[in-house]
């Protein structure tokens, strides 16, 4: 593949670096040294941030067979810079990249989207009717963002109405900040930030963009003309238990009014109104004043009405509709028809041992983050080699995330955990406290993240 | 994280601004050539406006690097934001203090 001055002069400045340090000649060396043959035909599906890293891997570690990676498009998007984007922080040209900077040397690149998985017969069928057999498959499609079972809601009215959607693409997430400054500049009304009923990709996001458009009503002088809900479906905020309770506290020290158990279920972007169906008990339903109380819905629940200047909505999300439709999905269980069947250790498919899942399409029940996918190449491309050679998995996910919680412009916490112990931190750093609000912190999300991200796509962290 | 991994994200951190760092480091070099060429002895110069000057912008780095990061020097808070911070004062005075030395003996230092 083409590579830009960019990435040659990148890729030479990392050999001069690896001369410098003796561990990075003993990385480089013990990587050769575990270099196989074989035959194998291996699909990878998605080219996103897991796709490209195993594409990258495996490049590096087979001698022979063929690597395919089917990924449709010719741009690879930074998402964790869109939060910033959206905040005003960032152009959204610095989220961008070509994918043919990341692409290996020596692998089919099939710029095609997958259109079925038959996982019987070992076939990926492509959306122009051409199929390719495999017989080992890492599905890495990232997942499907489905604003269409809010009713009345389109990922094209990002931007209008007053409707914000940090995750609908990064047109979006610009159009997302027009929407908030336009609220702003109007110089009052009220603001909601919903959250979804499902797993979504980096469960901060939405909270993250409340945080930094708090700071904006903060610096307009005029903070107190400015109703802002944070309407959350269940009756946390977030699954660490630590940050959740942190962030309920914040959030009503900076006057946010919490509603919980309160899920999105229409928007009517003319009138500018939401409504929400409660969750909850209820019996334990009080409509607030500045709330109305709307008509029970088809299973009987009871419907909020609430009108806004600006909402922020996080769409459902799953697997993509092409993995849900195959046998790869979850059959029971938590991810019943929605996410990926795999171990959440061994990441390998619970019932097709050839299949490996990585990323957000995996049914787990954290992990949605490029942290977690760090953290999870180097579990699939050992697993993946092993189960080539006949040998038992030994390598293991420990469920680790990582989720660099803005808590305001120009500070934040680097949250990390994992599944143990009731998603216990596992800070890399022994001198960052994950529960320190840090200017170094933003730095990092701001400065350092983006490298290594890159570093994680081109299979070299 | 390993060594090798911090140092990896490193090396990608810096590559966008390797050719800031190679002009900053050639500009660098040729004012301390010129200036030895005149007789410059960095340990035998002495210029207090210069020192004075560099640890001036060095101090200065306090408020400008949070600024210049997207942030306030109010959000410095924790033990390693002061050290990120005392860092960049150190850093920004020695970057200064090898530029301004030398070059206030290009312009004076000769007739002193
Ligand atoms: C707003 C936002 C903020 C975030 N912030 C953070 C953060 O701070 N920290 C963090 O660690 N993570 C963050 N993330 C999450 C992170 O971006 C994702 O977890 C990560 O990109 C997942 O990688 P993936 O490969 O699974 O999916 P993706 O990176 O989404 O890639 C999926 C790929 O599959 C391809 N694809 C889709 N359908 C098909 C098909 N039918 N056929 C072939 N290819 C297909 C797509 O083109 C895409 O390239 C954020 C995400 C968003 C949206």
């Amino acid at each position: 593949m083409k590579k830009s001055p960019f990435t040659l002069s990148r890729r030479q400045l990392l050999k001069a670096g690896a001369g410098l340090s003796a561990s990075g000649l003993l990385y480089t060396s013990a990587l050769q040294a575990n270099t196989i043959d074989t035959q194998a035909r291996i699909v990878v599906v998605g080219g996103g941030a897991s796709g490209m890293a195993m594409a990258n891997r495996l490049a590096t570690r087979l001698r022979g067979g063929t690597i395919t990676l089917i990924e449709p498009r010719d741009t690879h998007h930074y998402q964790p810079g869109w939060t910033l984007v959206a905040s005003g922080v960032w152009h959204p040209e610095k989220t961008m990249r070509p994918n043919a900077d990341f692409v290996p040397q020596g692998i089919n690149w099939v710029r095609q989207y997958a259109a079925g998985i038959d996982a019987e017969n070992r076939r990926v069928d492509l959306a122009n009717g051409e199929s390719l057999e495999y017989d080992y498959l890492v599905v890495a499609t990232g997942l499907q963002l489905n604003y269409n079972l809010i009713d009345g809601m389109s990922s094209d009215l990002v931007g209008q109405h007053g409707i914000g959607s940090v995750y609908a693409s990064v047109e979006g997430a610009a159009r997302t900040r027009q929407a908030i400054k336009g609220w702003i500049d109007s110089g009052e009304g009220k603001g909601i930030f919903t959250s979804a009923p499902t797993a979504v990709k980096c469960a901060g996001a939405p909270l993250k963009m409340t945080f930094t458009t708090l700071t904006h009503l903060e610096e307009s002088g005029r903070r107190d003309a400015f109703d802002v809900d944070f309407m959350s479906p269940t009756g946390g905020l977030f699954s660490q238990p630590w940050v959740n309770d942190f962030v309920k506290q914040r959030f009503d020290e900076q006057g946010v009014n919490r509603r919980h158990h309160y899920r999105l279920s229409a928007i009517d972007p003319q009138a500018k109104q939401a409504e929400f169906t409660f969750e909850g008990d209820q019996g334990s339903l009080v409509v607030p004043n500045d709330l109305r109380s709307g008509t029970a819905n088809a299973q009987g629940k009871p419907t909020i009405i609430a009108d806004y200047d600006f909402i922020h909505v996080v769409p459902p999300m799953s697997a993509p509709d092409f993995v849900k439709q195959s046998d790869l999905i979850a059959q029971d269980g938590p991810h019943q028809g929605e996410w990926l069947d795999v171990d959440i250790h061994t990441l390998q498919h619970k019932r097709y041992p050839e299949v490996f899942g990585i990323g957000d399409v995996i049914g787990a029940p954290i992990n949605k983050t490029a942290a977690s996918v760090k953290a999870q190449a180097p579990v699939v491309e050992a697993n993946l080699l092993a189960a080539i050679q006949g040998k038992s998995l030994t390598a293991r996910h420990d469920g680790y995330t990582s989720c660099p919680m803005i808590t305001g412009i120009g500070k934040a916490m680097l949250v990390e955990f994992g599944y143990e112990d009731n998603y216990a931190f596992m800070p890399t750093f022994p001198f960052i406290d994950p529960k320190d609000e840090s200017w170094a912190v933003w730095v990092m999300k701001d400065y350092m993240l983006q490298p290594a991200y890159y570093a994680v796509l081109e299979g070299q962290a | 994280m390993s060594i090798s991994s911090i140092f990896t994200v490193l090396m990608y951190a810096l590559a966008p601004f390797a050719w800031l760092i190679i002009a900053g480091v050639v500009i660098l070099l040729a004012v301390h050539l010129l200036a030895y060429m005149r007789g410059y002895q960095i340990t035998q110069y002495r210029c207090m406006l210069a020192t004075g000057i560099a640890a001036l912008i060095g101090l200065s780095a306090f408020f400008w690097a949070p600024w210049l990061t997207n942030s306030q020097f109010t959000y410095i808070n924790t033990v390693f934001d002061w050290v990120a911070a005392i860092g960049s004062i150190i850093g920004a005075f020695v970057v200064a203090f090898l530029l301004l030395h030398p070059l206030s003996y290009l312009v004076k230092g000769q007739d002193t």
